[in-house]
């Protein structure tokens, strides 16, 4: 490995070597400050690593692994996410009675193990990030295990997740054995050869997409969702909902780029099904929820449906419209799950939608946040949930997918119902008795005005985002 | 020696595959569904040894040793939930965990 794989390799070196470092503060210094501000300050560092990695791209680190501006725009988004969840975490565990310490180590090695899936090249690499991600995860969603609730969840995800895992092993196993090699780029070569179309194949990359379904939260490979996002904490929701599926959605796009997905294929029209079922049972299964963070997880549910549009259209403007929307749905998403997160705690979650009754008359600006997170999600101005959806819409339709772009309007449509509720609740009259939880933590206000201030940009001036994302991504799809 | 055919081999982790995944419906105790995961992880990398002996490559049992150390990992960590679901539900009966609806 030269010096140069080293330098490209930067921000995952910084986040391994901070997360030893963690782990000896958490056993010699049991201070519950320690942990969190050295995870704060290596995700940063690894944050500003990004710059001299730039410097070396495009580059082939071993066979694993290849880095280039496409890799480094997920991996940015993925680290910022893992940032933006570490700082809206604390005043949320500064509640937890016991150890805190391995909470923040967990998240930064999940981002750890995401940021390896938006590098990735190989299948060993894709086995080993989504092994690290969930791993982490398991822990983070048990991590009040005296309460039923969280350890429900977490059994939940393992059993889940390890069939995924297992059902995404087995597809790879017959590419694998059809191919003869792992590499994502070694696919792309190899597939010319007379035996394309074998059962092997088709076998194999069904249960590929079965299996990366299943990370990615897609019906009808959803069933875990609800229940997962509901019972874990606020925060590791949050999470869970954007950096895991960032990580996963990236590496996508990658190996489809390699092995294409021609319009009408089998393997297109399994994806196109997908899509349009996440996005269709997504918003009506949201609408009779009556639980918040239910709700918010069938919207992702739905937004990751929304996503694969521009996937499938595979025009011009898909990679960017992608990316776009990447960014508007992580603020969007952690801005939801950081209003939450700010109002509970690691035993009462601020879950009920009646609890947001009246917020706007107690707690002001956290409700106009939220509305604002809600307006986005629905895809209204001036957030910038609008141009996102705008921008799929017309990635849509450049690519003539009539159904795919049909579902997308009907589903936001079906959307605007659960959205606006919980928009009214909140602005209604509060009830006779007030809610006793306020909001906690110093540094999670200013994080999240931080994150309604940017989707307002956004939303008003998307033009100079738009033009970066254009400029970096242009090799993929 | 005379080398087995690459399909049945792979004939043979798919029924170990799909005994495992009957295993994860079917069982309510949640030490046999572990179990079950771990059948699953094996027989796809029974899978993967066979590509790699196929193309005689050792990425196949490469991908398996990494196969071992995941489910090796994944199943320590389903064992905690394992003891901390005993402690909560007093029960290793899956089925008792219903609080989360749907």
């Amino acid at each position: 490995m030269s010096i140069q794989d080293v330098i490209s390799l930067l921000p995952l070196f910084i986040l391994t070597a901070m997360a030893v470092i963690v782990m000896l503060a958490i056993a010699f210094w049991p201070n519950r400050r320690a942990s969190f501000w050295l995870t704060l300050s290596s995700l940063i560092l690894a944050l500003a690593a990004l710059v001299p990695a730039a410097s070396t791209v495009p580059r082939h680190v071993t066979d694993l692994f290849v880095v280039d501006k496409f890799a480094l725009f997920y991996m940015g988004l993925i680290l910022a996410g893992g940032l933006v969840t570490t700082a809206l975490s604390r005043g949320y565990m500064d509640k937890y009675a016991g150890n805190r310490g391995e909470y923040f180590l967990l998240i930064m090695v999940a981002t750890l193990g995401a940021s390896l899936l938006a590098i990735s090249s190989h299948f060993i690499s894709f086995f080993l990030g989504t092994g690290i991600v969930s791993l982490s995860l398991y822990t983070l969603i048990a991590y009040n295990p005296s309460q039923r609730q969280r350890i429900e969840a977490s059994l939940k995800y393992l059993i889940l997740v390890g069939a995924a895992t297992a059902i995404l092993l087995f597809g790879m196993a017959l590419i694998y054995a059809t191919f003869g090699s792992m590499q994502f780029e070694q696919i792309s070569i190899r597939a010319v050869q007379p035996d394309q179309n074998s059962p092997f194949l088709l076998i194999g990359f069904g249960l590929l997409i079965a299996g990366i379904s299943f990370e990615l939260a897609l019906v009808p490979f959803h069933m875990w969702t609800p229940d997962v996002y509901q019972g874990a904490p606020a925060p590791v929701t949050g999470f869970i909902a954007t950096v895991a599926k960032a990580g996963i959605f990236a590496l996508m796009l990658r190996l489809f780029s390699h092995a294409s997905l021609p319009v009408g294929s089998p393997l297109w029209n399994e994806f196109a099904a997908i899509a349009i079922l996440s996005m269709l049972v997504g918003n009506v299964a949201a609408v009779i929820q009556k639980s918040v963070k239910r709700l918010l997880a069938y919207s992702s549910i739905a937004h990751l449906g929304y996503l694969m549009v521009p996937f499938l259209a595979q025009g011009q403007l898909s990679p960017s419209a992608i990316g776009f929307y990447w960014v508007v749905y992580f603020i969007t998403t952690l801005l939801a799950f950081g209003i939450v997160a700010a109002f509970s705690d690691p035993v009462n979650e601020l879950d009920d939608s009646e609890a947001y009754r009246g917020m706007f008359k107690q707690h002001r600006w956290p409700a106009v946040m939220f509305g604002l997170a809600l307006l986005s999600l629905m895809g209204l101005p001036p957030t910038g949930g609008l141009v996102g959806k705008v921008y799929l819409f017309a990635a849509g339709v450049q690519g003539s997918v009539w159904l795919l772009v049909a579902a997308l309007v009907v589903g936001s449509v079906i959307g605007f119902f659960y959205y606006i509720r919980v928009v009214i609740l909140m602005f209604s009259a509060p009830p006779s008795e007030s809610t006793s939880i306020g909001p906690t933590g110093k540094g999670t206000s200013v994080v999240l005005s931080i994150l309604t201030g940017i989707l307002i940009i956004l939303g008003l001036f998307p033009t100079p985002l738009i033009g970066m994302i254009a400029k970096i991504i242009t090799n993929i799809l | 020696m005379a080398s087995i055919p690459m399909q049945y081999v792979l004939i043979l982790s798919a029924m170990l595959f799909s005994l495992g995944l009957i295993g994860l419906i079917a069982r309510r105790n949640i030490f046999f569904t572990l179990l079950s995961i771990e059948i699953m992880l094996n027989a796809a990398g029974l899978a993967f040894v066979a590509a790699g002996a196929r193309w005689a490559q050792a990425d196949g049992q490469v991908m398996f040793m990494f196969i071992l150390t995941m489910a090796a990992a994944e199943v320590s960590v389903g064992l905690v939930l394992l003891l901390r679901l005993y402690q909560q539900f007093k029960t290793l009966d899956v089925d008792a965990a219903k609080d989360l609806n749907g």
